[in-house]
């Protein structure tokens, strides 16, 4: 029976595919769009994987789509320029079964490096983009989705944003249905198609013009994807995705075009929305994608000059817009205040994490540190800040190599380490690090491995062999892979004991050799059992305030003094092994220099 | 009705996500239309987190006009002066009067927290209730129901949804070993304020 239930974006586009009677799904974990293939697990009814990378997923998706299941991709804005090399040849061979790629972008970037449009993409690619304005069309557009793939012979983008993603609304659904399967369509090798060779690869390309046309005629013609909303004709707003409602909310009595399919932009609609208003304006959230493609049509709307091409709109932002305040401050992102005379409270590394001992011993030893994408990317933040750069998953590896190029260029005696969490090197740190052995490289990286791809909300990962589904999958021994592909020495260093750290840091940088040292801690978010008993402080504090150096969320400060939380803290030990004056205590633990191999 | 813009604000770990999930469920089930949005990625690791829930006969916006912000129902003093600035005039100001210390950074200016975090808040927002919401939770022997509280107490004050509806969002939240004590939580909640003086708790 179909009710009226909240879901979030995410959940909506599961129940899409769900709907739409898909065989197979497959992600990368990355905010905003996790969450997808999570319920997709959960609910059961269909295949479910994580793959270690975007352009893993897409690949197997494409191959599903050949063999004639219909197949759903998610991944997040940055994911997609991963996947970019099999999306841009997957867009001339086409599909079998329906194919449908999320693209999850994170405007504001609330967790994301960038906040690159990715509408650009579908453009590029020169692939059908469906966008959804709130939950139900996430369900809707999903269906939908998959008919027009396979109508089209096409992959089809459906961008959302972090507002959708992650916001809630009703939606008319029924789950308790079950939805059954989508008949699978017969595979027949199709030389012509698939093979991507030169001269196979001219004819489709004109095969993608011409569909390209005809999926602007839907686009015209499909008044459930793309419609006008007739009201004030003094004013026209051109808008897609949330925008839309922030659109409505802003301006309730204004006539609006919104497009649900914005690309392939629907010119004959935009020219006869255009011709029916006095004055066109387009809001959409970052670049002036349809901006610029309606005044390519010799129509003068009205976009970025008045709204920002940087974070969020909000209602507020898109009022302002209209009524020329030029004021608003600068937008960082929806709703955040400025309030300077109130501490700040940014995430941190939770009480125990494993990661942080590393950082510390990267700050004292003064490494010029290439970082990555990942929890311990707040390794880089007060009072650890122990990294120089952090640019895209797998990057510190790569970085750490060109880095050691450049400083001994220089003559600069500097040392560098490269820092890595486990899912970040199965994603793709190890291409990283088969490079640096290939090429005679003598860098160390360090990978942080706590079992679990923990900043998205602890995914399994090749690396801990358990799969989406939580079943038991094979799994892939991080050393052995460092081993097999060449690098000699590897090492595992408790990263709960700080002289074993330096000692291990300092025999690996010494050699002029590839080198990795495995920190191996369970992140404390999956396993919450307490390492030791709550740390005792056993002297009276003086306040020297080393402890606070490693910013611990366990260790609070009072009048100049350190004070335990025993709730927090998990007695990691940390703390005992930089207090100066031996005034803590934690039982059951001591701590060596690790053996050398 | 007029939509009802409640902005929820905590840290990560007191369950800001659950509560505003339970809110936004309750508003569905009462009827009215519902929006709601955050942000995921660091609500675990003792950042700030903030939830919006909107409700009425229509709402369209997923995110609260600036300054429109009808409830601001926070679970921690500091978090409810950092969003006091987009709560309207008249709005109804709901705060645990736990206060969580930020970790220390131990590096560059360090902005303390503001020790008389109560008396500014009660200053610049005389009717503001400030309850507590922790220790109830705390005698409860569950201190991670004072988000549930929080709710019985804003359930009295916006009693458009009445208490057997949020009751029955409370028993569909938690797995059946957490039912009991979220229920009492809310009775607690609802009870501080049903019989409690009009006006703020007096400040300690």
């Amino acid at each position: 029976m179909t009710t009226r239930i909240l879901l979030s974006g995410n959940e909506a586009i599961a129940e899409g595919a769900l709907e739409a009677g898909a065989h197979f799904a497959t992600a990368y974990p990355g905010t905003p769009s996790t969450e997808i293939l999570e319920t997709l697990a959960r609910r059961g009814g269909m295949r479910t994987e994580w793959a270690p990378n975007e352009k893993v997923a897409l690949e197997s998706a494409c191959g599903a789509s050949l063999g004639g299941a219909r197949v759903l991709v998610a991944m997040k804005h940055v994911g997609v320029n991963v996947a970019a090399d099999p999306l841009f040849s997957a867009a001339y061979a086409g599909v079998n079964g329906g194919l449908v790629l999320v693209s999850a972008d994170d405007p504001a970037m609330h967790s994301s490096q960038n906040e690159q449009d990715n509408r650009h993409f579908a453009r590029a690619a020169k692939i059908p983009m469906l966008e959804p304005s709130d939950s139900q069309e996430a369900k809707d557009f999903t269906v939908r989705a998959f008919e027009i793939s396979e109508r089209f012979d096409t992959p089809v983008m459906l961008r959302v944003t972090t507002r959708i993603c992650h916001g809630m609304s009703p939606v008319e659904a029924d789950r308790d249905a079950t939805w059954p399967r989508a008949p699978m369509r017969p595979y027949e090798r199709d030389f012509r198609k698939h093979v991507l060779l030169p001269a196979n690869a001219r004819r489709r390309h004109r095969f993608v013009e011409q569909r390209m046309r005809e999926l602007e005629e839907l686009a015209t013609e499909d008044r459930e994807l793309n419609r006008i909303f007739w009201g004030d004709r003094t004013v026209g707003v051109i808008t897609s995705g949330v925008a839309f409602q922030y659109v409505r909310e802003a301006l309730p009595g204004a006539s609006v075009l919104k497009l649900g399919m914005p690309h392939p932009l629907p010119r004959a609609l935009v020219r006869e929305f255009a011709a029916g208003v006095d004055e066109l304006y387009v809001v959409e959230e970052l670049d002036p994608f349809l901006e610029e493609q309606v005044r390519a049509l010799g129509l003068p709307a009205v976009g970025k000059e008045i709204f920002p091409a940087t974070g969020e709109l909000d209602p507020d932002l898109v009022a302002r817009g209209l009524r020329g305040e030029d004021d608003a401050p600068e937008p960082i992102g929806a709703g955040v205040v400025s309030t300077p005379d109130l501490p700040p409270r940014p995430p941190v590394l939770c009480a125990g994490c494993g990661h942080r001992g590393v950082f510390y011993t990267f700050s004292k030893l003064e490494l010029v540190v290439t970082g990555d994408i990942g929890c311990y990317t707040l390794g880089a933040l007060p009072p650890l800040e122990a990294m120089d750069s952090c640019l895209c998953m797998g990057a510190s590896v790569g970085m750490a190599h060109g880095m050691e190029i450049a400083l001994r260029e220089a003559g600069d005696a500097r040392r560098v380490v490269g820092v890595i969490g486990d899912s970040t090197f199965m994603h793709s740190g190890i291409t990283g690090l088969i490079n640096i052995v290939y090429n005679g490289g003598g860098s160390t990286v360090v990978v942080l491995d706590n079992g679990t791809t923990a900043m998205t909300g602890h995914q399994g990962h090749p690396g801990t062999g358990v799969t989406a589904s939580g079943a038991r999958g094979g799994r892939v021994d991080i050393a052995a892979l460092c081993r097999a592909i060449g690098v000699r020495r590897v090492r595992e260093v408790d990263p709960y004991d700080l002289g074993a750290l330096e000692s291990a840091l300092e025999e690996e940088l010494a050699v002029d050799e590839p080198s990795v040292i495995i920190c191996r801690a369970v992140c404390r978010l999956v396993d919450r059992t307490p390492i030791a008993p709550s740390v005792r402080l056993e002297i009276e504090c003086p306040g020297c305030g080393t402890c606070f150096e490693l910013g611990c969320p366990a260790l609070d400060e009072r009048d100049g003094a350190a004070v335990i939380d025993p709730e927090a803290c998990c007695g990691c030990g940390l703390c005992v092994q930089v207090c100066p004056f031996c005034g803590l205590h934690v039982e059951g633990r001591t701590f060596e220099a690790a053996p050398v191999p | 009705m007029e939509t009802c813009n409640v902005l929820l604000a905590g840290v990560g770990g007191h369950g800001v996500l659950a509560l505003s999930r339970i809110l936004a469920e309750g508003a569905l089930t009462a009827g009215f239309d519902v929006r709601k949005s955050e942000v995921h990625g660091m609500s675990q690791r003792g950042g700030s987190v903030v939830s919006e829930v909107r409700y009425g006969d229509r709402v369209a916006s997923p995110l609260i006009p600036a300054g429109g912000v009808d409830v601001l129902l926070s679970l921690e003093l500091l978090e409810a002066l950092r969003h006091l600035p987009r709560a309207r005039p008249d709005a109804l100001v709901l705060v645990n009067d736990q206060r969580i210390t930020p970790a220390p950074t131990g590096a560059g200016p360090v902005v303390a927290y503001p020790a008389d975090a109560r008396r500014r808040l009660e200053a610049a927002r005389p009717d503001a209730r400030v309850i507590p919401a922790h220790g109830i939770a705390i005698d409860l022997g569950e201190s991670r129901v004072a988000n549930v509280v929080m709710l019985g107490a804003f359930s009295v004050l916006r009693p458009e949804i009445g208490p057997g509806t949020w009751e029955e969002m409370i028993r569909l939240a938690f797995r059946p070993s957490l039912r009991e004590v979220n229920l009492a939580a809310f009775a607690r909640g609802r009870a501080l304020l049903a019989t409690g003086p009009a006006g703020a708790t007096p400040a300690p």
